[in-house]
């Protein structure tokens, strides 16, 4: 999923004040929890009680989409709704906001939240981490099925490097080294001569800024 | 800790010299908080592993066991001032795991004028009450409790069950006809709107009894004989494609304004599990608090604490049940969490201070009121959120 943290209230605040009329677009995507209706319904109480303090009042409409970043699909679910709205706010990630900011041209798209990486979620923590850079030429097939362009803090291909202790990355003790993770892996399965091969810097225009699938 | 408590006043008190050392109390007791001594044969009771669900009570055929809530003489006086205020000869008892709400009453037993009584687990409620119910005049009695699986105090139902059976064929013999007593036995269930999932997984995730599933591609079904009605599924569905039937939201968000339009400020509502306090039965009425009582704590929705806000609201206080004690499967937990993701971000609008979740346990009697005064004391401090 496309992993996203909500923007402070003060700052979501100030791109609206401005404005009376708002809509927030929730997205049922790929965001665990999905920021669908509920959150959509939570924004916009919250931004009601903070901008009462404040001696500002709006009048929220909420919806929500099935997939915000679907052009067509977040057209045919909006443009009946818009009507006498001066601003929408957008619950998607950053893809979301630019197909709402495309669609609707002639009004400011806000987004309320700070899109992060492409990850999964450790429910019980309810933490989220990075899985997947989008790299273009995947390697999982290599490492385990452990990403180490997301995983390593170094992005190395020829891991682990010299921080890594007791299977943690110098950069933050708390974090796991990918390559130690990827090493435990491959034993486990009797694969280590994989490792014996040096790999050679990834070509990164691999990713693309287009692709037709 | 331990010295605390100590001085701590406690809900269920054995009282050694009336006690005949039967064993129908450690017998049926679901919490092994009542022990038969195997070196001295006395009774002992741990108010640790006491839930207070009052079984004892109503069962110890020498009366050595005292309880604070819903005793018989709380009961009695209770009746009398309700057959008054009420003007009825129907009697209404409900366990609170079941049927917290009494609009659903009429459905369930087709009676719509009677007298309500509302207690955690029907399994406390002693003999003598059925008997001086209708001594006083009432002629009709329903019981509603929870289905055995369900209940909470494992016992509760079954043993009300089989009381009811044996009053019924004396109260035949005694002359007051057939059935006086009528059970009914309920639960609580989720309920679907298939239409609004979007089959995110959220209540496959947290549904503690794997009454949730997601049936690929896409379906997510509900098994509700193993649903037991926690609520916490509604809570964190981001679609609000589910509800708990018999505490649908329409009803709490009704509940809100009401309360919030008969309070004084600064307005303080308490969203309170029924099992982790005990009201009593007069509860006394404080212009600036009120009291919503769910069937757990899991079922308080954050949009519903937030709506109190806008409803005028100047502080929620939640009461919930400890992991430990939680009546469901440590939903209290997961709750906890929930909320105090909601405080987080009422602090950045410059509502903090004003949500506050504590948890309590009606062993403890002083528990709950403690925590809401300090709540209060805080509240009056800081004083109404309209005011600033």
């Amino acid at each position: 999923m496309i992993v996203t943290t909500q923007k402070p209230l003060d700052e979501i605040l100030d791109f609206i004040s401005p404005y009376s009329n708002i809509l927030i677009v929730g997205c049922d995507g790929c965001t665990q929890p999905p920021r669908g209706l509920r959150e959509a319904k939570t924004l916009s109480q919250l931004l009601e009680l903070g901008g009462k303090l404040r001696n500002k009042n709006f009048n929220f409409k909420t919806t929500t989409t099935t997939k915000q970043c679907d052009y067509y699909l977040t057209a045919s679910a909006l443009k009946p709704q818009m009507e006498g709205m001066e601003t929408v706010l957008s619950l998607a990630c950053g893809i979301g906001v630019q197909t709402l900011a495309e669609l609707f041209p002639e009004i400011p798209v806000f987004p309320a939240q700070n899109t992060h990486f492409m990850g999964a979620e450790e429910r019980e923590e309810g933490i989220l981490e990075e899985r997947c850079a989008g790299c273009g030429d995947c390697i999982l097939a290599l490492t385990g099925g452990i990403c180490p362009v997301a995983r390593c803090a170094k992005g190395l291909l020829n891991g682990p490097c010299g921080g890594s202790e007791d299977g943690k990355c110098e950069v933050d003790p708390e974090r796991d080294c990918a390559w130690a993770l990827i090493y435990e892996q491959l034993k486990q399965r009797g694969k280590l001569q994989l490792l014996d091969e040096i790999r050679p810097p990834k070509d990164y225009q691999l990713s693309g800024w287009r692709v037709k699938p | 800790m331990s010295e605390q408590l100590a001085e701590e006043k406690v809900a269920v008190i054995l009282q050694e010299d009336s006690c005949s050392r039967c064993s129908v109390c450690s017998t049926l007791c679901p919490y092994e908080a009542l022990k038969k001594d195997t070196e001295t044969g006395k009774t002992i009771l741990d108010i640790e592993k006491c839930q207070v669900c009052g079984l004892c009570y109503s069962t110890c055929p020498s009366k050595a066991i005292d309880v604070i809530y819903y005793d018989l003489d709380s009961l009695t006086r209770y009746l009398e001032r309700a057959k008054q205020e009420y003007d009825s000869d129907t009697l209404v008892i409900m366990c609170k795991g079941s049927a917290p709400d009494f609009t659903g009453v009429e459905g369930l037993f087709g009676v719509t004028k009677f007298i309500p009584l509302s207690v955690p687990c029907v399994g406390r409620i002693p003999g003598e009450v059925f008997f001086k119910a209708i001594l006083m005049g009432i002629r009709e009695i329903y019981v509603l409790a929870c289905d055995g699986d369900y209940c909470r105090f494992e016992r509760g139902s079954l043993v009300t069950g089989r009381k009811i059976l044996a009053f019924n064929l004396l109260l035949e013999q005694l002359g007051y006809g057939k059935e006086v007593i009528t059970l009914k036995r309920n639960s609580l269930k989720v309920k679907v709107d298939t239409d609004s999932c979007i089959t995110c997984g959220n209540c496959v995730f947290y549904c503690p009894y794997d009454a949730a599933k997601l049936e690929s591609p896409g379906v997510v079904s509900f098994d509700l004989a193993a649903c037991r009605g926690c609520g916490l599924c509604v809570a964190v569905c981001p679609a609000f494609a589910l509800d708990l039937e018999n505490w649908e939201r329409e009803h709490i968000s009704d509940l809100i304004s009401k309360l919030s339009s008969e309070m004084q400020t600064p307005k303080i509502l308490v969203f309170r599990c029924q099992w982790a306090v005990f009201p009593p039965l007069n509860e006394e009425s404080v212009p600036n608090i009120r009291y919503i009582d769910l069937p757990c704590a899991s079922r308080v929705d954050t949009s519903h604490i937030l709506e109190a806000f806008q409803k005028g609201i100047d502080s929620v206080l939640i009461a919930a049940c400890s992991e430990e004690d939680c009546k469901q499967e440590k939903v209290s937990g997961k709750t906890q969490r929930l909320i105090a993701g909601l405080g987080e971000k009422l602090n950045q609008i410059g509502l903090q201070d004003r949500l506050h979740f504590c948890t309590v346990a009606p062993r403890y009697s002083e528990g709950f009121n403690r925590e809401l005064e300090q709540f209060s004391q805080r509240i009056e401090a800081i004083g109404s959120k309209e005011g600033e």
